[in-house]
């Protein structure tokens, strides 16, 4: 039954609730990612995120809801299921006494067989010494750890929580290559962060979570049309009237707001879908300061969402 | 497509590492192999200072005089009742004080961080998302606390056997068999009650307090119910008493108070596997 994976279907997640105490930590949460694609959750801070992936891993025990991973119900799975997984927690604590090696040696005893070679061929990508003692490795070189033992064992399925926390950009980059390489080899990869710029790249589905709830689920490419992004610029040798009167028609501006400044006018505003016909409306400008912040994908949805649904703002919507 | 990967693997599956089987016992093994060494110092230092002098006390008609001067309460708590014998002598001051007071600290620390501390830490959240059970993860780190706590006592063995000549202690070495191995047996339910503690709440804390509770409250109770006929049913509550009350080292002991301990033992560590089971892990 565990073998069937034929089905396509690399994790099944059916109206998961957990509570803890009075916290409703997730509130009926429903997914479905396909074996051999790459699934992304993002949200704030304690959104649900971590419980999420301790409950498929069976760390923590679901109120309600069921969750299959790989064709087996994820509850009491027996130790097949997990050597079949790979786990990256979101907050990664490592023996700090023994060496790298050691450390992933003692990892890759418990977790599915291991090629030889592989693991010096993981630390090699990501420029990881294992023969360090771990205690005094940085925080990357830790979470490099992390992921190696994660990968090692060429698993079905990852489940990496916050996997590009503490990397530098390089390595962020070998690392999404190390997802993608597992998506072609048919891999599932589940991943979260709170960052959507890091799971736009990788992700071919991404899943919004907010306050134990999916807000919504969709392709990226979907996500980035309707990408907000603030803007804040200022000009000199323009006055407030003439700076507002430009950027005010554009239909892609919204929130705008003016004020003087010793040299000229200073504007923030929000911007959302294209980027063309602002750039041409500002293009005369003697501009002093532009910033366009990365796109906010989490607010716009929850902006589209409160927008177009009408519902009762929740909790934090409001804020 | 996604077949492949499970299919093919074991095809091309002819370099794989090499695997250790009990890989939880023997991490267990060799992360506290240092731990063992040091105790087993503390156990020389302790026999060490103790046993040489046993030579002057017990002929030394001064030191019964001091003793016997002392408020027999005291020597009643402190078992000092029967030092001028070597079994009465090695069992005050070393069985049922110094020694107990060290492995007992041993064996605590050992059980409340073996699920509760690793849970505390952190680490056993990773630990259980790899392909093992909680039940087998508790059972391979009980059975290392089990070898742990017994390596300690065979050092005492040792120790002791060394010192029955030169100290002139005139000890029966199956007596001396049995009584290590109760000191183990004690000390194995005091462990074992802090990784039963530690499993429940999932903290160091409540290890080291579960265990420290079983082995000070068997202490106490034994002292109290030496102390009049009226309290000797405290008796009957204490794990130290039913160890060390009929004196195994000058008597000797049924093998059945030997097979209580670790059954005992044996018991608690499988409470703390199935409670383990039970909980969500690292909340």
């Amino acid at each position: 039954m565990t073998m069937n994976s034929s089905t396509g279907i690399g994790i099944e997640a059916v109206d998961l609730v957990k509570t803890f105490g009075s916290t409703r930590a997730l509130d009926g949460v429903s997914f479905t990612v396909p074996t051999g694609s790459v699934f992304g959750v993002i949200g704030p801070n304690g959104a649900g995120k971590t419980t999420i992936m301790r409950a498929l891993l069976d760390l923590i025990r679901l109120s309600s809801g069921r969750a299959s991973l790989l064709g087996t119900d994820s509850r009491n799975a027996g130790p097949e299921l997990r050597r079949r997984i790979g786990y990256l927690p979101g907050e990664l604590i490592l023996e700090g006494r023994i060496t790298g090696r050691r450390l992933l040696r003692h990892y890759a005893n418990i977790s599915g067989p291991v090629q030889a070679g592989r693991i010096d061929e993981l630390a090699d990508r990501l420029g990881l010494d294992l023969d360090r003692t771990v205690r005094t490795l940085s925080k990357g070189n830790k979470q490099k750890l992390g992921i190696v033992q994660a990968f090692m064992h060429q698993p079905d399925l990852l489940v990496l929580d916050e996997p590009t926390s503490g990397l530098d950009p390089l390595m962020q980059q070998e690392f999404l290559s190390l997802v993608r390489e597992a998506r072609d080899a048919g891999q599932t990869v589940f991943l979260s962060s709170h960052v959507i710029s890091e799971i736009q790249q990788v992700a071919d589905e991404v899943a919004i979570l907010r306050d134990g709830r999916i807000i919504t689920v969709s392709g990226v490419e979907a996500l980035r049309d309707t990408a907000i992004r603030h803007l804040r610029m200022s000009a000199s040798g323009i006055d407030v009237a003439d700076l507002h009167d430009r950027l005010f028609p554009l239909a892609e501006v919204g929130e705008l707001e003016v004020l003087p400044t010793d040299t000229g006018a200073e504007a923030t505003a929000i911007l959302t879908g294209a980027l063309s016909p602002f750039v041409r409306a500002i293009a005369s400008l003697t501009l002093t300061d532009l910033v366009v912040e990365e796109p906010d994908l989490e607010e716009s949805v929850l902006r589209l969402y409160s927008d177009a649904n009408a519902q009762p703002a929740r909790q934090g919507l409001g804020r | 497509m996604s077949a492949t990967t499970q299919t093919d693997a074991p095809a091309r599956a002819d370099r794989f590492d090499r695997r250790t089987a009990l890989p939880i016992f023997t991490k267990s093994l060799s992360d506290g192999w240092r731990s063992v060494v040091g105790w087993s110092i503390g156990f020389a230092a302790a026999l060490s200072l103790y046993l040489p002098i046993f030579p002057s006390m017990s002929g030394n008609s001064q030191m019964q005089d001091l003793i016997d001067s002392l408020p027999p309460e005291l020597t009643r708590t402190i078992n000092y009742q029967q030092i001028d014998t070597g079994a009465g002598y090695t069992q005050s001051t070393f069985f049922g004080l110094m020694g107990f007071l060290l492995i007992s600290i041993a064996a605590i620390s050992w059980g409340a961080a073996a699920l509760g501390g690793d849970e505390e830490s952190g680490q056993l959240e990773l630990t259980l998302a790899h392909g093992v059970t909680r039940v087998q993860v508790a059972f391979e780190r009980f059975a290392a606390l089990t070898l742990k706590i017994l390596a300690l006592a065979l050092v005492a063995f040792l120790l002791i056997l060394f010192w029955n000549g030169p100290a002139g202690l005139d000890l029966d070495i199956g007596n001396l068999v049995v009584t290590c191995l109760i000191f183990g047996g004690l000390a194995l339910v005091c462990g074992s009650a802090a990784l039963l503690c530690g499993a429940l709440g999932g903290r160091r804390i409540w290890g080291i307090g579960g265990g420290a509770a079983v082995a000070v409250i068997g202490y106490v109770f034994n002292a109290i119910g030496n102390q009049s006929v009226d309290l000797e049913w405290l008796h009957n509550l204490s794990p130290y008493y039913a160890a060390y009350g009929n004196a195994p080292l000058a008597n000797g002991a049924d093998v059945w108070t030997v097979v209580l301990f670790y059954a005992a033992a044996l018991v608690l560590g499988g409470l703390a596997a199935v409670t383990l089971r039970q909980r969500d892990v690292g909340v």
